[in-house]
């Protein structure tokens, strides 16, 4: 008896010192260490430094003394810095001339053809044009490569891709040691997610301190988020959505990214307020908006000189418009007749309610929405006209392409429509895109895609791949195969006329959206990148499909399709479709069609009968 | 029941009321996580921008200022800008509100601002008490510091947030332009990044406590530093009682007798003034039994640096007869200190 009483009591015991156990564990969970913490918060970011600080380099030309940062953000060695770093392209830079084809190829040549010496001349300068095209950017102006030094301690030569006077930012491309190199990598973030008292980090080679290009790293808080800064000095660097930090930024910082807690880059660092003491640091630095730099990112490394766009308009914020009221808003203050503004219908006082969808509270987030953006982008803007006798009229809305933004740097000579990078650079961002993608699992399937015309009519776009059938109306183009295909027109049935062809065939070539999903690696194989698009309040890229027709797939930066654009021989003018979910934007030879709008697509078996001629 | 509903529809309008008033910022955005965030997102509609006549040469002429009551009190440091019928506040949501002026508290070097409430969309969002062990602050403590540095937010913008620690408390003394602060007293002193526009903003510890007023800085140009400085909320408390809440302050008046030294300085007129050389040393005054002779120079008094001779006389107004201070000076190459006793004026 006593035996069994001892044992329950130290059955008691135990149960209790488990108890008591489970409490101190529990409450150490919850009640950690504040030390602890801290400890744990500090590892994280130490972690997080180590991996981003990789990515980071410095950025300098072997003819002048200064320097910048830059930072990495793609595998492929691709660099994001500031314009003001790489500076304006050499005057009078030449490229150099091509060589002469290597003895083996022509050797083969004269085996193959046996040709005279005038027709070897004629192969030689064709070889050297494709060797031109192939790796030689097009443009007026060039860059000398960069020396760009990782923390690695390697120093690479890179070459000036697409720059952006307007709003400060450059591309460069790595150069590899030996093919096929890779390089550690940091991704741009989602800036707009930003909050005031979010932890970031600048990292950077400031006053070029370190020799052996490990970055300098300092830490802060944000600040502000979407502040304008207007442009100063002839260069006219404006930053209308930048990202304020507290955390040191300093001469020789310049083009260096600004991290979130994550690692990912929310910005670029290129600029400070400084109080009376000279260009250093009073704790107020601004860094260009990874969300503006992705509006750009198509033309930047396509090796474009991208230019921003303009409302030609100005808009301020007032209280009391009318003394009475208490009501607040942004009006048109001056705007210029010739405007594409003015031309749409707006006029002085006019009330601003939105733009591109978002509602526009103060004048300078209308300044920051229309500056992120580039040069020809159409755009939606929501106004209340002001009316004679007082008082607002109806809300409208219309739709309106950017026009440029004259910069300075637009006007000192650097402006340069047709620049563009070599073929090689582009072939390897083409690559790189579309291999970041997500991979669909969509094959052999058929798609149909419907759009609605401004009287009603539907477009309908039927393929399984290499069949393609476009049903407009009463007007149906199939096309079977490279060489044949029927059209039906007014009840009869004949063979498709030369420009039907083409048109079928430029549909099939450029438009994505009758891709099946894992078709798109494939389709893009042998297209580049030329530029970069805004389709519907979002950035796409570009690529150019060969061939004839001008045809262009257009996808935005997750890889989705964005549109298309081609020389359509039926209308005998360069349509471009802007697609995103429903909405629809047709514009022929740059003037707007209104009144479209996009189906769903679909996706399924083929039917055989929609390409059978007799059915 | 019914009396229950009606409770509700209230209650559903004036918060409508209140979430309007915070719904003033251009963007919209994410949900705050982090502690900082927190505290800067709670705190941010009690902080105010000012614009008022224009500044002179590096004078600027805007600032912040802090909401102390919902009746529309606003407190900021008292600036040049501050001029009657010229000062107008931008609250959180964008609007405009013409100010009047209080008159200022001199030896602080604040000001209040008053608002009409009627003219707010919805409830001021006032930081009133600071009560004084709110304003309780430790050396190395976290502190962000909230202002319009450089203008840089108009309207509904958010104004700027600094983020740094307590680095000290020191004493005005060691001030440079001595002519540029009023407040005299500890200050805080902190590296979270002060800058023209940010003064009269606030700052604020990380659980959102309001522990001091943004000063200007503190600048010497001989080293080339600034410091960013704050007066502490503690001792706005008289002055916020008796101009916010009407409260009588008892003023103590105390007879200001002037100490004497009996020491004549070398000076000349004209627009600098001169070092504190001395010039004459009158027969049985504190300077004479310090052992004071002509052409030595007075470096210091107490911990007070003495650069001139404006300065040995603002120094000496702090001090009453009877005071002992330590006098620092140079004679030739040497420097020499010893304890002065200071004296009432003889009479003649």
């Amino acid at each position: 008896m006593l035996l069994r009483e001892l044992d329950n009591t130290h059955g008691v015991l135990r149960s209790r010192t488990l108890i008591m156990m489970l409490l101190a564990v529990l409450a150490s969970a919850v009640m950690q260490d504040p030390i602890d913490a801290v400890a744990a918060s500090e590892a994280r970011r130490v972690a997080v430094i180590a991996r981003s600080a990789k990515a980071v380099c410095s950025v300098m030309s072997m003819d002048s003394p200064g320097g910048g940062s830059g930072v990495i953000f793609d595998p492929a060695g691709f660099v994001l810095t500031n314009y003001h770093v790489v500076g304006k392209p050499d005057k009078g830079y030449k490229l150099k001339s091509p060589p002469e084809p290597p003895d083996e190829v022509v050797d083969a040549w004269r085996k193959k053809t046996n040709g005279s010496q005038e027709e070897q001349g004629k192969f030689v300068a064709q070889w050297q044009a494709e060797w031109k095209a192939e790796h030689q950017p097009s443009g007026a102006s060039h860059y000398k490569n960069k020396k760009i030094g990782l923390p690695d301690g390697n120093l690479y030569e890179g070459v000036v891709l697409g720059i952006d006077p307007g709003s400060d930012l450059a591309v460069i491309r790595l150069l590899p040691k030996e093919e096929g190199q890779t390089w550690p990598y940091c991704e741009l973030g989602d800036s707009d997610a930003l909050l005031v008292g979010e932890t970031v980090f600048a990292m950077g080679n400031p006053f070029l301190l370190a020799t052996d290009f490990t970055p300098t790293v300092t830490f802060g808080i944000v600040s502000g988020t979407h502040r304008y800064q207007e442009g100063g000095g002839n260069r006219m660097l404006v930053y209308p959505d930048c990202i304020q930090v507290d955390a040191p930024v300093n001469p020789g910082n310049s083009g260096g990214p600004l991290f979130n807690e994550a690692g990912e880059v929310i910005g670029i660092n290129g600029r400070i307020s400084i109080g009376d003491r000279g260009r250093v640091n009073v704790g107020v630095g601004f860094a260009i908006a990874a969300n503006q730099i992705k509006n750009f990112l198509g033309d930047l490394v396509a090796g474009r000189h991208t230019e921003h766009g303009t409302l030609d308009m100005s808009a301020w914020f007032m209280n009391s418009r009318d003394g009475k009221t208490r009501k607040r808003g942004v009006f048109v203050q001056q705007t210029f007749a010739d405007s594409v503004v003015a031309k749409a219908g707006v006029g002085l006082g006019d009330e601003i309610i939105r733009f591109n969808g978002i509602e526009v509270r103060s004048a300078n987030q209308l300044a920051t929405l229309v500056g992120v953006l580039p040069a020809k982008t159409w755009v939606t803007l929501r106004y209340r006209p002001q009316q004679e006798e007082g008082g607002f009229g109806e809300e409208r809305q219309i739709t309106v392409k950017l026009t440029t933004l004259d910069t300075g740097s637009s006007r000192d000579g650097t402006g340069d429509a047709a620049r563009l990078g070599s073929r090689i650079d582009r072939r390897i961002a083409t690559q790189q895109i579309v291999g970041a993608w997500i991979k669909s699992d969509e094959k052999n399937v058929a798609v149909q895609w419907t759009r609605r015309s401004p009287n009603e009519t539907k477009l309908v776009t039927i393929s399984d791949g290499e069949r393609l059938r476009i049903e407009s109306g009463q007007h149906i183009m199939v096309r079977l195969g490279p060489d044949s295909g029927f059209a039906k027109a007014d009840g009869e049935t004949r063979d498709m006329d030369q420009g039907e062809r083409e048109r079928v065939r430029r549909e099939l070539a450029c438009n994505p959206l009758l891709w099946p999903g894992a078709e798109i690696p494939a389709r893009l194989e042998h297209a580049l990148l030329v530029g970069g698009v805004h389709v519907h309040g979002a950035a796409a890229y570009r690529f150019a499909i060969p061939g004839d027709g001008d045809c262009e797939a257009w996808f935005f930066l997750d890889g989705t399709p964005a549109g298309f654009a081609f020389r359509d021989p039926v209308r005998r003018a360069r349509v471009e479709w802007y697609v995103r979910g429903t909405k629809l934007r047709v514009v022929v030879d740059g003037e707007l069609e209104r009144g479209w709008s996009s189906g769903m697509r679909a996706t399924g078996k083929a039917e055989d009968h929609w390409f059978r001629r007799d059915a | 029941m019914r009396t229950a509903m009606i409770v509700l529809a209230t209650a559903s309008v004036l918060s409508a009321q209140t979430s309007d008033f915070g719904k003033a910022y251009s963007f919209d955005e994410r949900k705050p996580k982090t502690q900082v965030e927190r505290t800067v997102d709670k705190l941010m509609p009690s902080i105010v921008k000012i614009h008022g006549a224009s500044g002179l040469a590096t004078i600027k002429a805007y600032a912040t200022g802090i909401v102390v009551s919902d009746r529309g009190h606003i407190i900021t440091l008292d600036q040049i800008l501050l001029q009657s019928d010229r000062t107008r506040v931008v609250l959180y949501d964008g609007s405009v509100h013409d100010a009047i002026l209080y008159p200022a508290d001199e030896k602080l070097g604040v000001r209040i601002l008053k608002i009409s409430p009627e003219d707010v969309d919805g409830k001021l969002q006032a930081l009133w008490p600071p009560v004084a062990k709110n304003a309780k602050y430790r050396n190395g403590q976290f502190v962000v510091s909230l202002g319009n540095c450089f203008r840089l937010a108009e309207f509904s913008e958010k104004v700027s947030a600094t983020f740094g620690v307590v680095c000290g408390r020191a004493n005005t003394a060691l001030r440079y332009r001595m002519a540029d602060v009023k407040y005299d007293s500890d200050i805080i002193l902190t590296d979270a990044c002060n800058n023209p526009g940010h003064y009269g903003g606030g700052l604020f510890t990380l659980d959102g406590r309001w522990i001091g007023l943004n000063m200007r800085l503190l600048d010497s140009k001989e080293t080339n530093t600034m410091l960013s400085a704050a007066i502490p909320s503690r001792d706005l408390l008289p002055y916020l009682e008796e101009r916010v809440n009407g409260e009588k302050r008892e003023i103590v008046e105390v007879k200001v007798v002037p100490v004497w030294t009996g020491i004549t300085l070398f000076e000349q007129a004209g627009r600098k003034s001169p070092p504190a050389y001395v010039e004459r040393v009158k027969r049985k005054s504190p300077g004479r039994e310090l052992g004071l002779r002509i052409d030595d120079l007075i470096v210091r008094i107490d911990d007070f640096s003495i650069r001139n001779c404006i300065e040995f006389r603002s120094v000496l107004k702090k001090y009453k007869p009877n005071d002992k201070v330590k006098v620092t000076w140079k004679r030739g190459t040497r420097v020499m200190s010893g304890e002065m006793t200071l004296a009432e004026e003889p009479k003649k």
